[in-house]
């Protein structure tokens, strides 16, 4: 046997692998946005896992213990989408506060299977009238 | 001033000055020849692990004595914990966990200098543990400093992080972390120093190979407890997720995996002395790479440590550690380029070198998976993670080439396998493999990675008992003891072989528990009023009670379920929210039933309030998972027998020594 030999395969496992991760990779990655990105173009999420951020929109707020769904709305005041979240209400959630969802949207909804609560402390919300700063609000709950 | 905060930057200090003389007068010393500056620079390894092992000390001093004057103390300490973990507290943050790293690296760079042979190699292995000892204590001297003084003087700390002070695990995982990740700084000082002294040879991996066989039992029995501490307190019932923080812990592991197989490659048959080097370098620049990327910030994690100045500073060394290795190896280029082809690919070298392309595969895909998201924000300014899936996807396939590799390896000779015995063994391997995958189909089992798992278990468990009866079998013909004694003679003998047969099998073990657990995991949400009961499972889990108890240092609150079967209660679960004095966040405590079939785990889904009449559990079933820990516990036992000191080791010492006092006579 050559050294070509052994060169060429580990070159064909090299491609194969190589394949298999960049699908993988594809059908993985789970993209960061708030509402006004996903209203911006619905169609590159759709049926997709992704992560939602956002401010829990005042006055929204619906838990049945029973069935233990969570339902709320999330809003970067451009853009507001109702989130239905199966499971309980972590321990600091509350209106007002950022969180990201986990899930994806079916016919509007955002169905989440995971909450997280962030605290927004470098993010202050603005006045009423005042512009929000969208790329702030974004990175602060990153 | 504090007098514990100067004491301790005194001795840090000292440490420093120590380990660069280590560094300065080993290298000049081994440049020169000089003998005594050499022995100079060697003591240097016993004193610096003196003035670090007084660093410590201070530094538990402190946190016992509850000394808020030290900023360490002060920012991770508290009043109220119980003193085991005040003492573990010292690794509860990046400042401390640094000291830890920095006292165990001198303490296997001491031992080092005192049992390593006295090799050529030897002057500046030792000169590369006191590069990478000088960098270990630089660090914490000068950019994260433990011993500040803080003033005024607060009366009481936040305490540790509550999920690190929930379970005793604490006192355990990170030390074998460290243990493995210092113990392959070994190998890799003997890589460069061949490089350096251009003695590419077996010589530098013969020195090492005990220490080399040390660190990656830590790190494998550091993962292994580390997956079994998520499972105890993260609450979701799962003990790996594919987190940034695990997966750069796994990244060295890999490549050492790849290490200790294809070293053995080079001892038998001189090849592989190029890629053999370029393992241990990767290896060890991992962990450097590893704890940028989880220190710095760069990348999300659930246990990452927060941004700080550490984070760019592992990168500088990692950067000029990878790019001086790499250096030195392009500039020996000529000396450890392989002359030899492989006889047949159909040998032993043929498998393990395969084995190799696998586990290296595998590095570069998690590695790529974990770093990913850097890409796609530079490329694009999408903000992305890589979901667990994609890991799977990569590795799967790859761990399932290993498996096949792992039993047919070991069977296969040196440089070429005679056809017969080759066909003879593999007809066996095969049956094995198709028992255990019809009697898995049988089962129910359907899904093909199960399938496939169980399928090369089979072949696995016959390329065992085909290894064992390969040497028992003989040995029984030409005498005339038992099958015990025979067994018994050739696991003395024989400890690396041996050794190697009892971490397959605990392999095994470990992959039918992962498959099990991973593939019939099941997990629901479950809401039941106390005094009432719901089925899960076969069982009835019967909520009988709920409570809250409170001690000076935390404050739980869960309920007492029952799980019932068949009207009779097997066991009583109390799974619990912890609320630890100085920390804001609760910390799930979940409660675990185990059992060899399958565990039943509960996890109080949201806090029990005083006033709620019901509680929310999260119920996770997971058939086999107790396999994967006593999986691990096997792997961590045959490693430690392959480490006890051989027959044949005992002899050669013999015989040299009568040699010696022959030749004196």
């Amino acid at each position: 046997m050559k050294r070509w030999v052994y060169a060429l395969l580990g070159v064909a496992v090299l491609g194969v692998a190589g394949v298999l991760i960049q699908r993988a990779l594809g059908e993985a990655l789970v993209y960061f946005i708030l509402p006004s990105e996903y209203a911006a173009d619905p169609a590159t999420y759709e049926d997709r896992r992704i992560r939602l951020g956002g401010i829990v929109s005042p006055g929204t707020v619906q838990y049945d213990d029973q069935k233990l769904v969570l339902a709320f709305d999330v809003t970067d005041s451009l853009q507001t989408f109702p989130v239905e979240h199966i499971g309980t209400p972590p321990e600091l959630f509350k209106e007002n506060t950022g969180v990201v969802v986990e899930g994806s949207f079916e016919d509007g909804t955002f169905k989440s299977d995971n909450l997280l609560v962030k605290h927004t402390e470098v993010y202050e919300a603005p006045k009423d009238g005042e512009p929000i700063d969208v790329e702030a609000l974004k990175e602060s709950l990153e | 001033m504090s007098s514990l905060g100067t004491l301790g930057n005194t001795t840090l200090l000292l440490a420093l000055a120590f380990s660069l003389w280590g560094l300065i007068g080993g290298a000049v010393g081994a440049i020169r020849r000089d003998r005594r500056l050499i022995t100079s620079a060697r003591m240097a390894a016993s004193a610096t692990f003196l003035a670090m092992t007084a660093t410590v000390a201070v530094m538990e001093i402190a946190l016992l004595t509850d000394d808020f004057s030290v900023s360490y103390v002060a920012e991770t300490s508290r009043t109220t914990s119980p003193i085991w973990v005040k003492i573990v507290t010292l690794w509860a943050a990046l400042e401390g966990s640094l000291l830890l790293w920095g006292w165990l690296l001198s303490g296997y760079w001491a031992v080092l200098s005192w049992v390593a042979p006295n090799t050529p190699l030897k002057p500046w292995a030792l000169t590369v543990m006191a590069g990478v000892q000088t960098f270990f204590v630089g660090v914490p001297a000068i950019a994260a400093r433990p011993f500040n003084s803080v003033f005024p003087v607060p009366l009481e700390g936040p305490g540790p992080n509550p999920l690190l002070q929930n379970h005793w695990m604490m006192a355990v995982h990170p030390f074998l972390m460290y243990l493995g990740f210092v113990g392959l700084t070994v190998p890799f000082a003997y890589a460069i120093a061949a490089l350096i002294t251009n003695r590419p040879g077996t010589e530098w991996m013969l020195n090492t190979r005990r220490w080399t066989l040390i660190g990656w039992g830590f790190l494998t029995a550091a993962i292994i407890t580390g997956g079994w501490w998520s499972y105890e307190v993260l609450g979701w019932g799962g003990y790996w997720a594919w987190d940034p923080v695990e997966n750069v812990s796994f990244l060295p592991w890999l490549t050492a995996t790849a290490f200790i197989h294809s070293i053995q490659v080079q001892e038998r048959r001189r090849m592989l002395k190029a890629w053999n080097l370029l393992l241990i370098i990767l290896t060890f620049t991992l962990t450097l790479l590893g704890t940028f990327l989880t220190r710095s910030g760069v990348v999300s994690s659930v246990h990452s440590f927060g941004d700080g100045p550490v984070g760019p500073i592992f990168l500088g060394f990692f950067i000029v550690a990878f790019g001086l290795s790499m250096g030195l190896l392009a500039w020996r280029w000529d000396h450890v380029r392989d002359r030899s082809d492989l006889d047949h690919p159909v040998s032993r070298e043929g498998s393990f070198l395969a084995g190799n392309v696998l586990f290296l595969a595998m590095t570069f895909a998690v590695l790529l998976g974990t770093i990913f998201p850097l890409f796609v924000e530079a490329a694009t300014g999408d903000k992305v993670t890589v979901g667990a899936p994609f890991f799977d996807q990569a590795t799967l396939p790859l761990w399932m080439g290993i498996l096949f590799l792992m039993g047919i390896g070991p069977l296969l000779p040196w440089r070429r396998a005679p056809d017969q015995t080759l066909r003879g063994n593999l007809l066996w391997m095969a049956l094995g493999a198709v028992v255990f995958g019809v009697a898995s189909f049988a089962f129910g089992m359907r899904a093909i990675y199960p399938l496939l798992t169980m399928t090369l278990v089979g072949w696995n468990l016959a390329s065992l008992v085909l290894l064992v009866t390969g040497v028992v079998v003989p040995r029984l013909k030409i005498g005339q003891r038992g099958v015990a004694q025979v067994l018994r003679q050739y696991a003395f003998e024989n400890k690396r072989r041996f050794g190697s047969m009892v971490v397959h099998f605990g392999v095994l073990v470990m992959a039918v528990g992962i498959m099990g657990s991973s593939a019939y995991r099941v997990d629901e949400q479950i809401r039941i009023d106390i005094g009432s009961s719901a089925p899960f499972q076969g069982y009835i889990l019967h909520a009988r009670d709920k409570f809250m108890e409170q001690t000076p240092g935390r404050i739980s609150a869960g309920a007492v379920v029952d799980l019932e079967r068949d009207g009779q209660i097997v066991t009583t679960l109390r799974p619990r929210t912890n609320v630890f004095a100085g920390q804001e966040m609760t910390v799930p405590t979940p409660s675990v039933m185990y059992r060899p079939n399958y565990d039943i785990y509960l996890n109080v889904a949201s806090t029990v309030g005083p006033e709620q009449d019901f509680v929310v559990l999260r119920a996770v079933m997971s058939p086999l998972i107790t396999w994967i820990w006593i999986g691990g516990l096997i792997a961590a036992l045959g490693t430690a027998y392959a480490l006890v000191p051989g027959v044949q080791g005992a002899r050669a010492t013999r015989d040299l020594k009568r040699g010696l006092e022959a030749s004196q006579t």
